[in-house]
């Protein structure tokens, strides 16, 4: 009976633990990019059917839409460059110091307009004049693929 | 002697997965996997006012006008279009049907012979031509660029099919350069009229 109560599953081997969880690392540092900025007004963005994936390379991105603090029954809809909620008027100044940065011309850079579906074209002008006036005109609508 | 037989000890490796699992919840979480998505376009370079402006002359027969209103109803042309025509069944909606006839129906817009790949071949010299009320509600005016651009796609299919015998998304860089040099997007996209001012 002594030998019975011997006879007991052994320890599962955690020694290529380490190197499963290291995989899995790297793969997760391959597939994913940074998140650069957190975003201070939501966009609840509009679908479309004829999308394409933009390059990460020379974008730039432009959000607009409610601040996240905004008090109840506030709709004015905000712009945010960067990480900070600005007035249309910065957006020259903020593509130039773009172009600096990133060492390219103003036309090489894509501007990625993230607007809220319910924003108005109206606000929408106002902001692609201002980038037609920075010379940067290659733009991108940013949409999601839609289900139907 | 008893010296040499002193080794160092192994160092302890069992914390190591504590310390992978650690790095990989910290890339979990600052990272996104979602790509970036949209509609690409190019607007006309800024053009100072004060001086003197040379207006290009279009032709009339080339031009389909699309007006949005703020209500969110939609003028093509002398027709009157609702919500219900953005929405497709099957391949078409009725506004991209109706922009991909005027593109590729010989009665409806002037063509001319396009050189590509060294050969010549009739383009439509279309253009459309898209107004939008300042109210407007960006979701419409998306909705409609959605379908005036997939009405371009589909001739830009056609054309492709002419000249390379497939589809315009199977071409390779240099040929769909091509086409799209020949067909480009051509939506202008004026500024919206401003009741309030007037």
């Amino acid at each position: 009976m002594a030998k019975k109560g011997k006879r007991e599953v052994p320890a599962m081997s955690t020694s290529s633990l380490p190197d499963i969880v290291f995989m899995l690392l790297f793969f997760f540092m391959a597939a994913t990019t940074m998140r650069e900025v957190d975003p201070l007004v939501t966009v609840q963005m509009p679908e479309a059917h004829e999308i394409t994936e933009l390059d990460k390379k020379n974008l730039v991105n432009i959000w607009m839409g409610k601040p996240l603090n905004a008090a109840a029954g506030e709709d004015a809809l905000k712009i945010q460059l960067n990480d900070q909620t600005r007035d249309v008027e910065d957006i020259r100044e903020f593509i130039s110091a773009t172009t600096v940065t990133k060492g390219v011309g103003p036309r090489d850079i894509v501007v990625n307009l993230r607007v809220d579906q319910g924003a108005t074209v109206g606000k929408l002008t106002a902001v692609k004049q201002e980038l037609r006036k920075a010379d940067a005109i290659s733009i991108a609508y940013a949409a999601k693929a839609t289900n139907n | 002697m008893a010296r040499a037989k002193k080794k160092a000890g192994d160092i302890n490796s069992s914390s190591m997965a504590d310390i992978a699992f650690l790095l990989l919840i910290f890339f979990l979480v600052t990272t996104t996997m979602d790509v970036d998505t949209g509609m690409k376009r190019t607007l006309p370079p800024w053009i100072d006012p004060t001086e003197q402006q040379n207006d290009v002359d279009v032709n009339e027969r080339n031009v389909l006008k699309v007006n949005v209103s703020k209500s969110g109803m939609i003028m093509v042309g002398t027709d009157e279009y609702t919500s219900a025509d953005l929405r497709r069944t099957g391949e078409h909606s009725r506004l991209s049907r109706e922009t991909y006839m005027f593109l590729a129906m010989p009665d409806r817009s002037n063509k001319k012979a396009t050189e590509i790949n060294g050969m010549n071949y009739d383009v439509s010299e279309g253009l459309v031509s898209l107004m939008a009320d300042a109210e407007t509600k960006y979701k419409v005016y998306l909705q409609v660029q959605d379908e005036l651009t997939h009405a371009f796609n589909l001739y830009r299919d056609d054309i492709s099919v002419q000249v390379y015998g497939k589809k315009y998304d199977e071409l390779d860089e240099i040929q769909s350069q091509a086409i799209r040099k020949a067909v480009p997007m051509s939506i202008s996209e004026a500024e919206p009229n401003d009741q309030t001012k007037k």
